[in-house]
């Protein structure tokens, strides 16, 4: 029995720490620490509800919209205001810009250096190259100059960003067994890893175009939006979501059917706590949650794959081993945060994330949750694509795999990708929605009328999961406001009961084949794009 | 120009199909953005092709959301893998760094030991708790900040977090958080610190002060300060108990939004955004009555814009909510409020006197401006005209610099 810590855990949004025990080449304990409190929900008490909108983003600079966009409808609930429709598809298009945004940065820049060994593109033949990416349908690059780019990089000696982390490449030292593409595959996704850098930007432009910037945007105000399109607007907006999508459907989707088949081990663990929890995200034109166009929905594992309704009032979070000392088990809606830093101990308490759970369970967030939801629910593209995508993996593993398969590391990486595909299609109707309402004459974006008091709970799904903003408004001001952000559900520490929280359980069971360079754990950890 | 002098940006940029003329356009634009005449580009173009051995740096996230981390990824002029890899070396860099744990440590603590390296600092410096509020690998955020700023060449404080503490330290600042070289100074580091602020950092800021250090001072720290032209705004810092004189680049934080406002010929006529989303949004009218903030916010924004130029706040049909500003979240809330409202008492939200004061000042500036006194040709940066230091409204009511206490 062996100890790995792994802190800083980099490549993530913010700063997590994960302690693994490790027996007999297996993780058999784990947890995991948030190590960084600011207090956001005291900052907003005593101010305007609108203001919610723009300082309540500013907790997560990845998923900034989605939590602006939580925060908006719990303003709008409280004070009773029902947004335009224009709107609604402003406010998606938004949102679905910041998903391709998120999940192209997520696979190549922060997860993709788990499995790609840049340096082993070095010993590519280009020719090979060329029909490797021909044969699995993947976009093309210089690749030749690519690789002379590298050779330079490496030569220099100075390694800047990959600096400390050559010898698991095999340089100086042995190289991890769990870097195992073809150098052509490698020298593929390095390339692609170079050019992703530039499509993650051009989603962000679209946020920009409509909301000023990314970023942090503007124009989601509560009561609608503040952006009026232009018809040179939509043209910039419509051009970029297609160029997006193209990069989608030709490098992410290809990309990752063609490292799939040697990675496929990643199949037989890494599930977690099989409970799937969304809260739905797109709204479409009846407001309704459960007809989002990916729906609201919570699978409990022990249930087998069935999906049942949720509400707010569902949720509680435990602080047993937080660091705070206001009572465990609340709803957000009387949610309390009094931090009180005792000591980092993981046998008491050991993280600033509070333990949320869903009728007392703890629940996995992020587009896994949401694809399962969606499929049983049987929406159509969802359950196409997955299918699609079980069908390339039967193939390759040579036998028949059921969804169940995607319960496990190599799910929630494939859910990701599979969903920027999915949003990417939808991005194009809903710019043509859009078209099709201004052209009819609507030309509201925003109401100024509203109550001054009341309750919200804003429900929302960022790209790396379910978002809730509560709130309370009295005598116009925030009289109190509580988060249950995506990385509280999946970076849970454990509750009373001593529950593992879902990335610590997904940890437990996995291979750990040398402790000094705990790869394995680091895929996990990424998986859940913290 | 030799083929064995191009750098592997030259290769770079030739393999995405960049011409020698684009990248010459871009390296004006960099020296506008440093206030530098546009016919410094071929000098600029000639350090970054003949860059050799790269300058260490350490990227070093704060109590941060990562948002600063995010929008220099947004930067294409050049894009971030050519400023990690062909313009500076991070040897530390947590959110895109390979490495993690303890090989990532080790980067830290070599690059500290040989000297020599530049920190951008992401974030608010955590001090609440007894400074537990961030705690790296059994390290408090504060030590790790003493401890890479001690042996560097300088800090550049990148986003409002780090510049003061940022909407982290907005009432009632539950986690005592403050900014950079508040902090340095409380510490008695000497390194300097240079202060980007907004929220997130505009990018194209930081690749501006990267060449200009590179390039006009050599990697000098001390020529960097002597040739760059500098702003001092004096703050108070609540959690050190000390007054900090904080330095901003004049060519991007010397004027207001306002200034420079493409919108601002409709504020001159008096034609104004009263609804958001409406159809004087449709044509681009002021927003200075839905609650601007720009009159009294010091960035050049409107000029640099955001996100590789495709747009920016007020384009967008938002007002201003002065991300820029000092304290700026308590300064600029109630943000849909116009300014001449909040002086007047009841919705002031947490606001304090002293703030008030402050946000008068900005309305005043406004006003004056209006009166065609400070103009200035919009758009322009740097070789203009010079702007008054102070606004002789503020000057008679004693506030510092400004409208932007």
């Amino acid at each position: 029995m062996a100890r790995t810590v792994i802190d800083p855990l980099t490549r993530i949004e913010g700063h997590l720490r994960v302690e693994v025990e490790v027996t007999d080449g297996k993780v058999s304990d784990a947890w995991v620490t948030g190590e960084l409190w600011r207090g956001m929900e005291l900052i907003l008490e005593n101010r305007h509800p609108e203001d919610a909108f723009w300082i309540s983003q500013r907790i997560c600079g990845v998923c900034p919209i989605s939590h602006s966009h939580a925060s908006a409808q719990s303003t709008e609930q409280a004070l009773g205001i029902k947004i335009p429709n224009n709107a609604r598809i402003i406010r998606n298009l938004i949102e679905a810009a910041q998903y391709l945004h998120s999940h192209i940065l997520w696979f190549y820049t922060l997860a993709a250096l788990d499995f790609v060994n840049p340096v082993n593109a070095l010993s590519a033949n280009i020719a090979d190259t060329y029909a490797l990416a021909q044969a699995a349908g993947t976009r093309v690059a210089d690749f030749g100059a690519v690789q002379k780019r590298l050779a330079g990089f490496v030569e220099n000696g100075q390694f800047s960003i990959f600096s400390g982390h050559l010898g698991w490449w095999g340089v100086g030292e042995e190289k991890h067994p769990g870097y195992a593409l073809p150098p052509e595959l490698d020298l593929i996704a390095t390339a692609h890893y170079l050019e992703a850098l530039e499509l993650q930007g051009v989603a962000a432009q679209i946020i920009a175009v409509m909301s000023g910037k990314f970023p942090h945007h503007m124009t989601s105000i509560p009561g609608g939006t503040a952006f009026v399109p232009t018809e040179q607007k939509l043209d910039d907006i419509l051009f970029r979501f297609t160029r997006v999508k193209e990069f989608i459907d030709t490098a992410l989707i290809p990309d990752t059917l063609a490292i799939a088949p040697f990675i496929l081990d990643t199949a037989s663990y890494g599930a977690g706590c099989k409970n799937f929890l969304s809260w739905g995200v797109f709204e479409s034109a009846d407001m309704d949650p459960y007809t989002r166009s990916l729906p609201r929905g919570f699978i409990e594992g022990a249930k087998g794959l069935s999906v049942m309704e949720v509400g707010p009032e569902m949720v509680t979070e435990d602080v047993e081993h937080a660091w705070y000392d206001s009572p465990s088990g609340l709803n957000p809606a009387k949610g309390e945060t009094a931090a009180k830093f005792t000591s980092l101990d993981v046998n008491d308490k050991y993280s600033w994330g509070k333990a949320a759970r869903l009728n007392g369970l703890p629940a996995e967030v992020g587009p896994l949750s949401r694809m399962l939801v969606a499929y049983v629910d049987g929406v159509p593209e969802v359950k196409k694509i997955i299918d699609d995508t079980l069908g390339v993996l039967s193939k390759a593993a040579g036998a028949k795999l059921g969804p169940e398969v995607l319960l496990s590391l190599l799910g929630r990486i494939a859910a990701r990708n599979l969903e920027a595909k999915v949003v990417a299609d939808w991005s194009i109707g809903w710019v043509l929605e859009l078209v099709e309402a201004i052209k009819g004459g609507d030309s509201a974006y925003f109401v100024t009328e509203r109550g001054s008091d009341g309750d919200g709970a804003g429900l929302w799904e960022a790209p790396r999961g379910s978002v809730g903003h509560w709130m309370s408004v009295k005598g116009g001001k925030i009289s109190k406001y509580q988060i249950v952000a995506p990385t509280t559900w999946d970076i849970a520490p454990r509750n009373a009961d001593g529950v593992r929280g879902p990335m610590e359980e997904a940890l437990v069971g996995s291979p750990c084949v040398d402790a000094k360079r705990p790869l394995e754990a680091l895929r996990i950890a990424h998986s859940f794009d913290p | 120009m030799a083929q064995e002098a191009h750098s592997a940006l030259y290769d770079l940029l030739a393999v995405r199909g960049v011409s020698r003329r684009d990248f010459l356009k871009y390296c004006g634009s960099v020296a506008a953005a440093l206030g530098l005449s546009e016919t410094m580009a071929p000098q600029i173009a000639a350090a970054m092709e003949g860059a050799g051995k790269l300058k260490p740096a350490l990227w070093i996230n704060g109590g941060s959301c990562t948002g600063c981390t995010e929008s220099i990824a947004q930067v294409d002029t050049p894009d971030v893998a050519t400023i990690v890899l062909d313009y500076l070396s991070f040897n530390y860099f947590e959110t895109i760094m390979a490495a993690g744990g303890e090989d990532a440590e080790k980067q830290i603590e070599e690059t500290v030991a040989a000297g020599g390296y530049i920190v951008i600092y992401e974030g608010s410096v955590m001090t609440g708790q007894d400074g537990n509020t961030l705690l790296i690998n059994g390290k408090k955020g504060t030590e790790i900040l003493e401890h890479v700023a001690s042996n560097a060449a300088a800090v550049i404080a990148v986003g409002s977090c780090a510049v003061d503490g940022g909407w982290v330290m907005a009432h009632p600042n539950p986690a005592e958080a403050t900014g950079v070289q508040a902090w340095l100074q409380k510490k008695k580091i000497k390194t300097p610190v240079v202060n980007l602020p907004t929220c997130p950092v505009n990018p194209e800021w930081i690749v501006a002060m990267v060449v200009q250090l590179l390039l006009v001072a050599d990697f000098d720290a001390a020529k960097f300060l002597k040739v760059t032209p500098m702003v001092t705004r004096t703050v108070d810092c609540k959690v050190t108990g000390e007054s900090v004189d904080l330095l901003f680049p004049k060519g991007i934080f010397g004027q207001t939004i306002h200034d420079n406002c493409p919108r601002r010929g409709h504020f001159e006529n008096g034609e104004f955004v009263t609804k958001l989303g409406s159809a004087e949004e449709a044509m681009n009218y002021c927003l200075y009555k839905v609650g601007c903030k720009g009159p009294q916010t010091y960035t050049n924004c409107p000029v640099v814009r955001w996100n590789s130029r495709a747009s920016w706040c007020v384009e967008s049909g938002a007002p201003c909510i002065g991300c820029g500003g000092l304290n700026w979240v308590d300064n600029n809330a109630p943000f849909l409020m116009r300014m001449s409202d909040m002086q007047m008492g009841g919705t002031i939200g947490n606001v304090q006197a002293g703030t008030a004061a402050a946000v008068v000042g900005g309305v005043a500036a406004a006003a004056l401006v209006a009166h065609g006194l400070g103009m200035k040709a919009a758009g322009r940066v740097g070789d203009g005209p010079p702007m008054e230091e102070m606004k002789a409204y503020d000057r008679k009511r004693g506030a510092k610099k400004g409208g932007d206490k």
